[in-house]
C-alpha cells in the first residue's frame, strides 16, 4: 500500500516535473554552444552573481541581528514579530511600485528625506543612474527578504538548548564567547537552509527588477531571469530560451548546493 | 445529486455566456484582445455590428492594460493556433513579426488599393509586411512635441532652438525645460528615433541594409543625452510616458515628447495648464524635417480563425468611419482615416487635430523587422548608457549598429 502512495508521488512528480525539463532540455539541444559565446548573458550573469553576493550577505547579516533580539524576552514580542514579517508578506511587484515611487526623482519620499536632512542639495534620480539604481534594488530586496532570514534563524535559536547556555555561563563564558562557541556552530544547519533558499531566490530575480528598473538603465540592473523572459517572450526564441534556462537552472542548483554545503559542513569540523 | 448540481451550474455558466447583450445563440463567436474598454466605444460599436449582423457574435476580451503583456497573449495563442482569436487586434509593432511567423493572413484581396489610400499613410505602411497587407488601421498614434503656448510664442523648429529656448525658460526644479520618455524600454526608441529622424539619420536603409552608425546619427544622440541634467532634469532617464505627463501637466516642464492621449488629459477641468499648451512636430536641423514615430493599432486577420469570413466582416465594419468615429469620441482615439480629420464633429470637439494631422502625415514606422523586438532592445541598451554617461554618444551608436547587424546576419 505504502509503495502505491510513493509509485502515485513519483508518477506525478516525472509528469510534472521531470518530462517537462527533460522536454525543455532535449529541445534547446542544439543551443547549447550558443549560450557559452552569449556576450549579453555575460553581462547579466555578472549583473545577477554582483545582486546576489550583495543582497545575500546583507540579508544574512540583519537577519541573524533581528533573530537574536527577536529571540530575547521583551513585552509585546509576539507583536512585534508579527510586524517585522509584513515586508515578506507584502506581493513583491506591489512592494516593488512603492519603492519605485519611494525612488522617484521629482517626488519621491528618499529624495524629500535626503533634501531636507541636507544630505543633498537636490533630488537624486535613484533609479536613474547605474550604481544607484543597483544599490536602489539590493536595498529593497533586503528590506523585502530579511524577515524570511529571520524566521529561520529564529526557530534555529529556539532549538537550541538553554542549558548549554546556562552551563557556558557557570564556566565563565561572556556574552560573545557564548555566541560563538554555541549559537553559530548550532545555528548552522539554519544558516546553511536560508542561504540555500535566499540564493536561489536571488539569483532568480525577476519580478522586484522587473518593475523597478525593467534592467535599465544601461542594462545596470539586467538580470539573468530578465534576459531569459526577453527572449523566450519577447524575441520568441523558445529553443534557445530553453538552451538558457537549463544552463541557469544548473549553475543555480551548484551555487547554492556549494555555498549551502559550505556553511553545514563547517559545523561538523 | 452530485451530477445534477454540476449539471446545474454548467447550464448557469452556459446561460451567463449567451446572455451578454444581444448576442444569439448558436452564432459563431468572432473574438479580439484590447485593454479594458473603459470608454465603452468597443461595446457600441460591437452591439451595432450585432444588430445589423444577427449571425455573428463578436466578442472583446479586456485584457491586461499593458501592450507587451497582450502581446505575449496573442503571440502564445498564435503559436499554438487555438482559435481563440479569429481577429488580432495589434499594434504597428507586430505586424512583421506576427506576418513573419506565418499567423495572420494576407488582406491583399480584401482591402484592394482604393480603399488603402483613405487611410493615413504611414498606417498603412507600418501595417505592410514585404509587399503585403496584414493590418487595417484603426486607430492611429504619433509622438510630438507639446509646449506651453504662455510661454514659448511659436513652437521651435529646429534641436537648437528647442534646446535654447528651454534653457532660457526653465527654472529648475520648480520648471524644467524638456521632459521625454528616457527610461531603458521601448518609449526611449520612441523619442530616440524622433531625433534621428530630425537629424537625418535612420536605423536601416531601404534595402534592410544597418546604416546606423553615421555621423548624424552620432550627432542626434550627442543632442539627446546632452538634455540630460542640463534643460531637463537627471531623472528624465527613468521616465515613461505618464512620467513625464505629471510633471509637464502640474506645469512643471516648458516642453514635452509624448503621445496625443496627454491632450485630452492636460486640457481637462482642474488641469493646471489647461488652455495653455499646443502641439507641433517634433524639430529637426535645418535642411531636414520633422518627424514622428508611428503608433497606432489596426485589425489583423489570425491564419487560425475559425470563422474567418465573420470575422473579416466585423473589421470591415469596424474600421469605416462612422466606427472609428465613435471609439474617438467614447475614448479619445485617434482615427486612422484621413476624412475624419475634416469631420465637423471632430474638429468642433479637438480643435487642434487640424495640428495633428500634419504630425500624422510625417509619421514614420519603426524598423519593420521580425526581429524588431531584439533590434530595439540593442537601441535601448546604448541609447540609455549614453543618456547615463556610461557611454560617449559615438561608442554607443557604434556599438548599437554592430549589435544591429550581428542580429540581422544572424
Amino acid at each position: 500500500m505504502s509503495y502505491g502512495y510513493v509509485a502515485l508521488a513519483a508518477v506525478l512528480l516525472i509528469c510534472v516535473i521531470a518530462l517537462p525539463l527533460a522536454v525543455a532540455l532535449v529541445g534547446g539541444a542544439t543551443h547549447y554552444g550558443e549560450v557559452f559565446s552569449d556576450r549579453e548573458l555575460g553581462k547579466v550573469a555578472f549583473n545577477t552573481a554582483a545582486f546576489a553576493f550583495a543582497s545575500v550577505s546583507l540579508e544574512m547579516c540583519l537577519g541573524l541581528l533581528f533573530a537574536i533580539v527577536l529571540h530575547q524576552t521583551f513585552l509585546l514580542r509576539g507583536i512585534v514579530r508579527a510586524i517585522a514579517l509584513i515586508p515578506w508578506a507584502l506581493p513583491t511587484a506591489v512592494m516593488a511600485m512603492s519603492w519605485k515611487w519611494i525612488f522617484n526623482d521629482s517626488y519621491g519620499v528618499a529624495n524629500d528625506l535626503a533634501i531636507r536632512l541636507s544630505l543633498v542639495g537636490h533630488g537624486i534620480a535613484w533609479l536613474g543612474r547605474p550604481g544607484a539604481a543597483f544599490a536602489a534594488i539590493v536595498l529593497a530586496d533586503v528590506w523585502k527578504t530579511t524577515p524570511f532570514v529571520t524566521i529561520i534563524l529564529l526557530a534555529g535559536l529556539q532549538s537550541i538548548p538553554r542549558d548549554l547556555y546556562d552551563a557556558m555561563s557557570i564556566d565563565g563564558a561572556g556574552p560573545l564567547q557564548r555566541f560563538r562557541l554555541v549559537t553559530l556552530p548550532l545555528l548552522r544547519p539554519s544558516i546553511a537552509l536560508a542561504l540555500t533558499f535566499r540564493l536561489i531566490q536571488a539569483i532568480g530575480i525577476f519580478d522586484l527588477v522587473r518593475v523597478m528598473t525593467g534592467g535599465g538603465p544601461a542594462d545596470s540592473t539586467k538580470t539573468v531571469a530578465l534576459y531569459i523572459y526577453d527572449v523566450l517572450i519577447s524575441y520568441g526564441m523558445p529553443e534557445y530560451g530553453a538552451a538558457l534556462t537549463g544552463v541557469v537552472a544548473l549553475a543555480t542548483f551548484l551555487v547554492a548546493a556549494t555555498f549551502g554545503a559550505l556553511a553545514r559542513g563547517r559545523a561538523r569540523a | 445529486m452530485l451530477m445534477k448540481r454540476w449539471a446545474l451550474l454548467g447550464t448557469a455558466i452556459a446561460l451567463m455566456a449567451t446572455a451578454a447583450c444581444g448576442k444569439t445563440a448558436g452564432a459563431p463567436i468572432v473574438r479580439f484582445l484590447d485593454r479594458p474598454d473603459t470608454g465603452g466605444g468597443w461595446k457600441e460599436i460591437i452591439s451595432e455590428f450585432e444588430a445589423a449582423n444577427p449571425d455573428i457574435n463578436v466578442e472583446l476580451v479586456e485584457g491586461p492594460a499593458s501592450t507587451n503583456a497582450r502581446e505575449d497573449m496573442y503571440s502564445l495563442s498564435l503559436s499554438a493556433a487555438d482559435g481563440t482569436y479569429d481577429i488580432v487586434y495589434m499594434d504597428v509593432i507586430w505586424v512583421p513579426k506576427f506576418a513573419a511567423r506565418g499567423w495572420l493572413q494576407s488582406l491583399d484581396h480584401r482591402l484592394p488599393p482604393v480603399e488603402r489610400e483613405k487611410f493615413l499613410p504611414g498606417d498603412i505602411r507600418g501595417s505592410t509586411y514585404q509587399g503585403s497587407l496584414y493590418r487595417v488601421p484603426m486607430r492611429s498614434d504619433a509622438g510630438m512635441l507639446y509646449y506651453r503656448t504662455d510661454l514659448v510664442a511659436k513652437p521651435p523648429e529646429t534641436f537648437e532652438e528647442l534646446a535654447a529656448t528651454a534653457r532660457r525658460l526653465q527654472k529648475p526644479p520648480e520648471l524644467w525645460g524638456v521632459v521625454f520618455q528616457g527610461q531603458q524600454y521601448e518609449g526611449l526608441v520612441c523619442a530616440f528615433l524622433e531625433v534621428l529622424w530630425g537629424f537625418g539619420a535612420d536605423v536601416l536603409d531601404a534595402d534592410g541594409n544597418v546604416v546606423l552608425d553615421s555621423p548624424e546619427a552620432v550627432r542626434a544622440l550627442t543632442w539627446l543625452s546632452g538634455l540630460v541634467g542640463d534643460v531637463a532634469p537627471g531623472g528624465v532617464t527613468t521616465y515613461q510616458e505618464e512620467d513625464a505627463r505629471h510633471l509637464f501637466q502640474e506645469g512643471h516642464a516648458v516642453f514635452m515628447r509624448n503621445w496625443p492621449y496627454v491632450w485630452t488629459l492636460a486640457q481637462q477641468v482642474g488641469s493646471p495648464v489647461a488652455g495653455k499648451i499646443g502641439i507641433a512636430p517634433m524639430p529637426h536641423v535645418p535642411g531636414q524635417r520633422g518627424a514622428a514615430t508611428l503608433g497606432g493599432w489596426g485589425f489583423g486577420l489570425a491564419k487560425s480563425a475559425r470563422h474567418p469570413e465573420a470575422a473579416w466582416r466585423f473589421i470591415a465594419f469596424a474600421t469605416q468611419p462612422e466606427q472609428q468615429k465613435i471609439l474617438h469620441l467614447r475614448g479619445g482615439a485617434i482615427p486612422a482615416r484621413r476624412d475624419l480629420f475634416r469631420d465637423p464633429e471632430i474638429l468642433k470637439a479637438s480643435p487642434y487635430y487640424s495640428d495633428l494631422y500634419r504630425i500624422l502625415l510625417a509619421a514614420r514606422p519603426r524598423p519593420v523587422h521580425p526581429k524588431y523586438a531584439q533590434i530595439s532592445n540593442a537601441i535601448q541598451v546604448h541609447v540609455s548608457a549614453a543618456l547615463v554617461g556610461a557611454e560617449s554618444p559615438d561608442e554607443a551608436i557604434k556599438r548599437a549598429a554592430q549589435e544591429v547587424r550581428g542580429i540581422l546576419g544572424r
